[in-house]
């Protein structure tokens, strides 16, 4: 069972890096990170100050005068990205109202933060007076069904919450459904706000890099010294569509999905084989289902955030689902930069890979002066790099031991 | 040759009874799971009951994990899994555990340990919340836990499609085993009780004072409710080589979305028709061969009658031979549960040839005037089974479930 050939045929992001591809791959290429003190809520007495916001974030630039109010910030985020990949893929609203488009939409939390506001409302005016409103966007699939709603999206309508592999999942997810004919064309990709919960919660568990003004501060994957990731928030959508409607329907191809792998490490990081294991596993499914082998990759876009195990789990990962050919292969690592975009971080990948194919330009990993020693990611470089890449991997893990890799393949029209 | 996938194992932690026998029995009687709430106070409410579940106890189903670092909703979706895998006859050590995962769905995840957060917030003790807050609260943990608890390394997927959620997570349970992705699947959905939900549903007045009369002129709404349900999937032909009891093959499921409203279904039940007649399709089903329908039948003025549209709509004149009943009214509303238990309840009907009752349905209103099988059980042919599901943000599931004897 192969099935269909699934390609990407537009794409839209909201980051703090920028709101169209060509301005986030320019910003990771030049090395400008997100990571700055945060405004959007008070951090005052937590360790890190540190997030990658989007400042001034305006849904109306996207979505125009229509009634935004019923959107909280993640479906506003979600939105706007579907908006913009709308656009670059041409599905006009005519388009929408006879075909069937859907959208499968990786997500985290949602909104933890609407979910508290509408509870904590209740808590202290009493329960007649929480919001009816707010109500329906306290359910996780919230940021999908109003982004439907919007740009009437009446297909397949699936939120996936797997931690930071969700976006990652959702394009798996998607890219099935169309492999197997269940859909044509499906808006799929990922999507978390920047919120003080979410935040709290990571600082609480230890994660966000720590600010001493010292080297280490801001997160620096596989380096020595780095103590942990930034929070960043966003959202990023591809289309997808089935090759050969896509075609002819004159559509401007972008790349394909070629392959991908899902597994679990049972022991949720406790055990560093099982976790090594279960990396190197969704790596080789995702080859195999891809019909490639190691060496026919030809870069890395790592999941490494700065977190002091999770990216020693990686390299090791990588390594073993490699069968070690990793020495010729360059390596980034996005979220240097834009920080940990939890369900959006997977897709912001696949959107930037997308770039490096284009014009040949791997972004680097600012500041990483020293690998860790048993690292066996030699091309792991703080600069960027010239990359010809036709399959490019892409890896996504998660805190609680999901795994999922990507192969994207170049599609030369 | 795409792989045929069956059920094989069922476990199911409900208001009416904790595991497979218990539940059929206690549906089949028409007991209802709905009394006065006892998770939180609801003095400041206009309503005061639910359909919790009663006398759980979490020990009884952990052997790796401890139920304190567990929230209520995984501890549910754990025992219903074990339970699952014993009445399939599948021993954990006999697994590829690499091939074996999990999928589910869910509302809310582990909504208590965000109002934990929030009591705290609201009485300014926030440093009370530790690093629990990550482990416990974001709806991943579910199947994270269920998978850690049973050693499975395979895909594990989390699908919060809101009060649909089983269909979906049990859709993508079925993929992932036809595309030959895993040997095995667990497949379902798990709720806790939620002040949260409670205090939404009560909001929007949506939630009925007494009992849940699904079909019923005077209606008063749906009954918030808790637990968990877990299938065991398998292909066919592992399931026949291994000689285990086949409930039903899963035969075929459609997805869509209304894109009309976040909290009302489309006035004439667009999406639900769209999601019931890819079902259909996908499975190779003439809508004159459903012997029967698992509604979603919430109790709502709304839903019930919208319903009753798509299904008059689609199914034409065959709408009214086919009987069709809502068991939320005897468990209430069990959120992303409810369509897990619900395929369960599919599964059953077609495996023993009977189907449960829509109770406290006395007084038809004149706008449901199909056959909603009240009150009483019913002993009948059971061939196809369809079980429907809706959501929150207008995501619409139907699963198509087929007896055992009908598969060549």
């Amino acid at each position: 069972l192969i099935g269909k050939r699934v390609v990407i045929t537009g794409v839209g992001v909201v980051s703090p890096l920028g709101d169209s591809p060509v301005r986030v791959h320019g910003s990771l290429s030049q090395g400008l990170s997100a990571i700055k003190p945060i405004q959007l809520f008070s951090t005052a007495g937590l360790g890190c100050p540190l997030g990658g916001e989007i400042l001034d974030f305006d849904a109306a630039k996207y979505l125009g005068q229509r009634n935004l109010r019923p959107l909280d910030r993640t479906s506003r985020l979600v939105a706007s990205a579907a908006q913009l990949a709308l656009e670059d893929s041409g599905w006009s609203a005519e388009m929408r109202n006879t075909q069937e488009v859907g959208l499968v939409l990786g997500t985290m939390f949602c909104s933890v933060h609407t979910i508290s506001e509408f509870d904590r409302r209740a808590l202290e005016a009493g329960p007649t007076y929480a919001s009816p409103m707010d109500f329906s966007n306290t359910v996780i699939n919230a940021a999908a069904g109003q982004t439907a709603i919007v740009h009437n999206l009446r297909g397949v309508n699936t939120t996936i919450s797997t931690g930071v592999t969700s976006g990652l999942e959702a394009i798996s997810y998607a890219a099935d459904l169309i492999r197997y004919g269940r859909a044509h064309a499906l808006l799929a990709g990922g999507a978390d706000e920047l919120c003080f919960e979410s935040f709290y919660g990571f600082e609480r568990a230890g994660l966000l890099c720590r600010s001493h003004d010292s080297a280490g501060d801001f997160p620096i994957p596989f380096d020595m010294r780095r103590n942990g990731s930034a929070l960043g928030e966003g959202a990023a959508l591809l289309m997808l569509e089935d090759a050969m409607l896509a075609r002819e329907r004159g559509a401007h191809v972008l790349g394909e999905i070629k392959g991908h792998g899902s597994s679990y490490d049972c022991s949720r990081g406790r055990n560093s084989s099982d976790a090594v294991e279960a990396i190197g596993t969704a790596i080789r499914q995702a080859l195999s289902d891809a019909f490639l082998l190691p060496h026919e990759l030809d870069c890395l876009s790592a999941s490494a955030n700065g977190s002091q195990i999770g990216d020693r789990y990686e390299a090791s990962g990588v390594f073993a689902g490699l069968n070690g050919q990793t020495r010729k292969l360059p390596v980034t690592a996005i979220k240097s930069m834009l920080g940990e975009t939890l369900g959006a971080s997977g897709p912001m990948q696949a959107v930037a890979l997308l770039e490096t194919m284009r014009d040949g330009v791997l972004p680097g990993i600012p500041q990483l002066k020293e690998v860790e020693n048993a690292f066996p990611l030699e091309m792991a470089q703080s600069e960027s790099q010239e990359a010809d890449v036709t399959n490019g991997l892409i890896n996504s893990i998660g805190l609680d031991g999901h795994c999922c890799s990507l192969i994207l393949t170049r599609c030369d029209d | 040759m795409e792989q045929r996938i069956v059920i094989t194992g069922i476990g199911v932690v409900t208001p009416i009874g904790i595991g497979c026998q218990e539940f059929w029995t206690n549906l089949l009687k028409g007991l209802s799971g709905i009394a006065p709430v006892q998770s939180f106070d609801t003095s400041d409410y206009n309503v005061h009951r639910g359909a919790e579940v009663k006398e759980f106890n979490a020990e009884e189903y952990l052997l790796n994990l401890d139920a304190a670092h567990l929230g209520r909703a995984s501890q549910f979706a754990i025992a219903a899994a074990r339970l699952a895998l014993v009445d399939a006859g599948v021993e954990i050590g006999s697994l590829d555990r690499q091939r074996a995962g999990v999928s589910m769905g869910t509302t809310s995840g582990e909504p208590r340990e965000v109002e934990r957060f929030d009591d705290s917030y609201v009485s300014k003790n926030l440093d009370r919340i530790g690093p629990e807050f990550l482990a416990l609260y974001p709806c991943h943990v579910i199947a994270a836990h269920v998978a850690s608890e049973l050693n499975l390394a395979g895909v594990n997927i989390m699908i919060p499609t809101a009060c649909a959620a089983g269909n979906y997570a049990i859709a993508r349970a079925f993929d992932v085993m036809r595309a030959g992705r895993a040997d095995l699947m667990l497949a379902g959905g798990s709720d806790a009780f939620s002040r949260i939900t409670f205090t939404g549903f009560a909001r929007l007045g949506a939630v009925a004072p007494e009992s849940c009369q699904p079909f019923d002129r005077f209606r008063k709404g749906m009954i918030p409710g808790e637990g968990a349900g877990v299938l065991v999937l398998e292909s066919l032909n592992r399931a026949r080589r291994r000689g285990a009891r086949i409930y039903a093959e899963v035969a075929g499921y459609g997805l869509s979305c209304d894109a009309h409203h976040m909290t009302a279904a489309h006035p004439q039940g667009d999406g639900a028709q769209r999601a019931m007649k890819q079902a259909l399709a996908d499975s190779a089903t003439r809508p004159e061969d459903v012997s029967y329908i698992s509604a979603h039948g919430t109790g709502t003025q709304t839903n019930d009658r919208l319903e009753t549209i798509a299904v008059k709509r689609l199914f034409k004149e065959a709408a009214y031979s086919i009987p069709i009943s809502s068991v939320k009214s005897m468990l209430g509303h069990t959120m992303g549960a409810a369509s897990a238990i619900e395929a369960a309840v599919c599964a059953l009907a077609v495996s023993n040839d009977r189907v449960p009752p829509t109770i406290n349905l006395n007084d038809p209103d004149p706008e449901c005037d199909l056959d909603y099988v009240p009150n009483f059980a019913r002993e009948m042919r059971v061939n196809v089974a369809m079980n429907n599901a809706y959501a929150f943000g207008g995501n619409n599931a139907s699963l198509i479930l087929r007896k055992r004897e009908l598969l060549n």
